[in-house]
């Protein structure tokens, strides 16, 4: 990369960043804000599937086992034991990161589709595990957080534009750890193992070490996310801090958007929630099951036509802008 | 006491019978096809509207419309398999797993769209019979599919071991480079393999209408009780799905028994997990993945 190109896309950072912390200020529209909001926090959630789904090709379908782990933790804490949310949040991440240690051991056991199926079995089994304690997590009831107003060192606001601010901030950590792996061996490791794992442990990767240490990383993220979107709604219950659905959109949205890539989860949430959102307003929310119809076809184009997803597509259009330049001249 | 636990068996076999065909479908594809159909489950749940709707529009019974149910959904296979998974082998997994995983979330929420998510249900003639041999209850319903599960497994092991083009299935899945080289043409293979597997899936959801109901996400209960006997019972192994299923049937209903009402499913992810930790392999051995 020359360097006038990465100077420019210092600029083009500083403007994208610039123009996410105006939006809420020009925006007032608390429905916009929502929407903003589930587009941060997918894309978050996203970015942290996509270190180790994107990179090392560990394709999990479970990762709303972290989610949930981490909304119950620094829930727990706050209702149980009045520790502040920032603080459960930390938590949270750090049982999530703890409990993919045991579910790694047993997942990375297997490869390609099985870990798949591995990973949603355990994020269920968690799921059913929360549904039975009744005294320790509410069970199946769930319950409310107490609305305390506003209240920053409790993670409460009355603005819906300062949880934007919270999930920006969110968003570019992880979006900064991503940039930073992918750009260290540790990058270059989970990309060699994500291809041919055989291959990559033959010329010396410690494939099972590199595997354990990024599912850490994305669990802990994963995990704040939880905590976030509790604090967010007010509420948790085991079917949604578990949700399944949470699970898919990780995925989703990072190969819709280009697996593996930095910006890929954050293109593809904006593609699916502006899609779903429009879908909504157009259909109301009368019928169930449009919005994933949607999205299961969305996935099915981009499996079979564009596999790269839309950065690769962004890719291919700037390389044709590249190679029609020295012609215009 | 011992009646207890009999009716326990007895009821786990009975259901057993329908994950067999259902985990005998996953493993004929993974076996042949090398990929893992996500949307076993929706064929399952494909079949049992067929059968409602047979049944409620023009009142055929259920177990006539199997009749109905399995070619469709073979014909359906054969599609499926042609024009998409065919698009997608070779040595990425992500496309195989996400492309299957995508019919099968468009599958489920179409039906959720088409159907909504009300509850439906056939009444037979059979439905509440039941037989009483020696204290235990047997019903009829569930007797019959179970038979009828049985005998159509048995019909898939004949046509493996001693037709032209199960032989070729066979041979396909123990080594695809060399049957290719052999003159098998491994489209058309793949195909039959989709068609059985999609066919069997169908079957199940027409032996279940008598006496379980449809609804859009009932695929999910027997496609995760598959994933699970496939694994136990070797990937890819045929008649190690089957007994894996009658196993699981059994296991997850003395769960319910003896560890409480809702625990069915926590005995199934549990062996999954005890599997994976202690024989990834399965119980069969041999090569996994």
């Amino acid at each position: 990369m020359t360097q006038g190109s990465s100077a420019r896309n210092v600029i083009l950072l500083g403007i994208g960043i610039a123009v996410l912390i105006v939006l809420p200020m020009v925006v007032k529209s608390s429905f916009a804000i929502d929407i903003f909001i589930r587009i941060l926090l997918f894309a978050f959630i996203g970015t942290a599937w996509n270190l180790m789904g994107g990179y090392a090709k560990q394709l999990s379908l479970g990762h709303a086992a972290y989610f949930g782990l981490g909304a119950y933790t620094s829930t727990i804490l706050q209702i149980d034991y009045d520790v502040s949310p920032w603080i459960g949040m930390i938590a949270g991440g750090v049982v999530a990161a703890l409990a993919s240690l045991p579910i790694g051991w047993l997942c990375f056991r297997l490869r390609g589709p099985y870990f798949t199926i591995a990973t949603i079995a355990t994020a269920q089994a968690l799921m059913l595990i929360f549904l039975k304690f009744r005294d320790f997590a509410w069970g199946a009831e769930g319950t409310t957080i107490p609305n305390l107003g506003t209240a920053p060192l409790m993670m409460q606001f009355e603005s819906k534009s300062s949880y934007y601010y919270v999930v920006l901030g969110l968003l570019l950590v992880a979006l900064l750890i991503t940039w930073l792996i992918e750009r260290s061996w540790i990058g270059y490791y989970l990309v060699a193992i994500g291809e041919d794992e055989d291959a990559a442990e033959a010329i010396g990767v410690n494939a099972p070490k590199m595997k354990r240490d990024i599912y850490m990383i994305s669990a802990f993220l994963t995990a704040l996310a939880g905590t976030f979107y509790t604090q967010y709604i007010y509420f948790i219950d085991p079917a949604t801090a578990f949700s399944f659905n949470i699970s898919i959109e990780a995925a989703l949205v990072s190969i819709v958007g280009g697996i593996g890539t930095l910006w890929g989860p954050l293109i593809g949430t904006v593609l699916l929630e502006t899609t779903s959102t429009l879908l909504q307003s157009w259909l109301g929310n009368s019928i169930g099951g449009v919005q994933l119809t949607v999205y299961s076809l969305i996935l099915m184009a981009v499996i079979l036509w564009r596999p790269t997803g839309l950065m690769g597509m962004i890719g291919e259009v700037r390389q044709r802008f590249a190679a029609n330049k020295p012609a215009r001249a | 006491m011992w009646e207890t636990v009999a009716q326990a068996v007895i009821n786990g076999l009975l259901i057993g019978g329908i994950y067999a065909l259902v985990s005998i479908g996953v493993t004929l594809i993974f076996g042949v096809v090398k990929i893992v159909n996500f949307a076993q489950g929706e064929f399952v749940m494909i079949g049992m509207y067929i059968s409602f709707f047979l049944a409620n529009q023009f009142g055929i019974d259920p177990l006539l419309s199997l009749f109905v149910s399995m070619p469709v959904l073979f014909v359906a296979g054969v599609l499926i398999q042609h024009f998409l998974i065919r698009r997608v082998l070779g040595p990425n997994d992500m496309p195989q797993i996400f492309l299957t995983f995508a019919l099968s979330l468009l599958l489920l929420n179409l039906a959720l769209m088409l159907f909504t998510a009300n509850y439906r249900t056939v009444h037979t003639s059979y439905s509440d019979e039941a037989f009483h041999v020696a204290g235990l209850y047997i019903p009829v319903a569930k007797l019959i599919a179970f038979v009828v599960a049985m005998l159509l497994s048995g019909l898939l092991w004949l046509f493996l071991h001693t037709t032209d083009l199960g032989k070729a299935m066979r041979a396909a899945s123990q080594n695809r480079d060399v049957a290719m080289l052999m003159g098998i043409n491994p489209n058309r293979v793949f195909c039959v393999a989709l068609g059985i597997a999609l066919a069997l899936a169908g079957a199940a959801g027409s032996l279940l209408m008598p006496f379980y109901s449809a609804y859009p996400f009932v695929g999910q209960v027997f496609v995760l009780m598959a994933f699970v006997a496939v694994v136990l019972g070797t990937l890819g192994n045929v008649m190690g799905a089957l007994i894996a299923s009658l196993m699981m049937g059994v296991a997850e209903s003395l769960g319910v028994q003896y560890v409480g009402a809702d625990s069915g499913l926590i005995v199934v992810f549990a062996l999954l997990l005890l599997t994976l930790a202690f024989k990834p392999t399965g119980l069969g051995g041999g090569r996994a993945r």
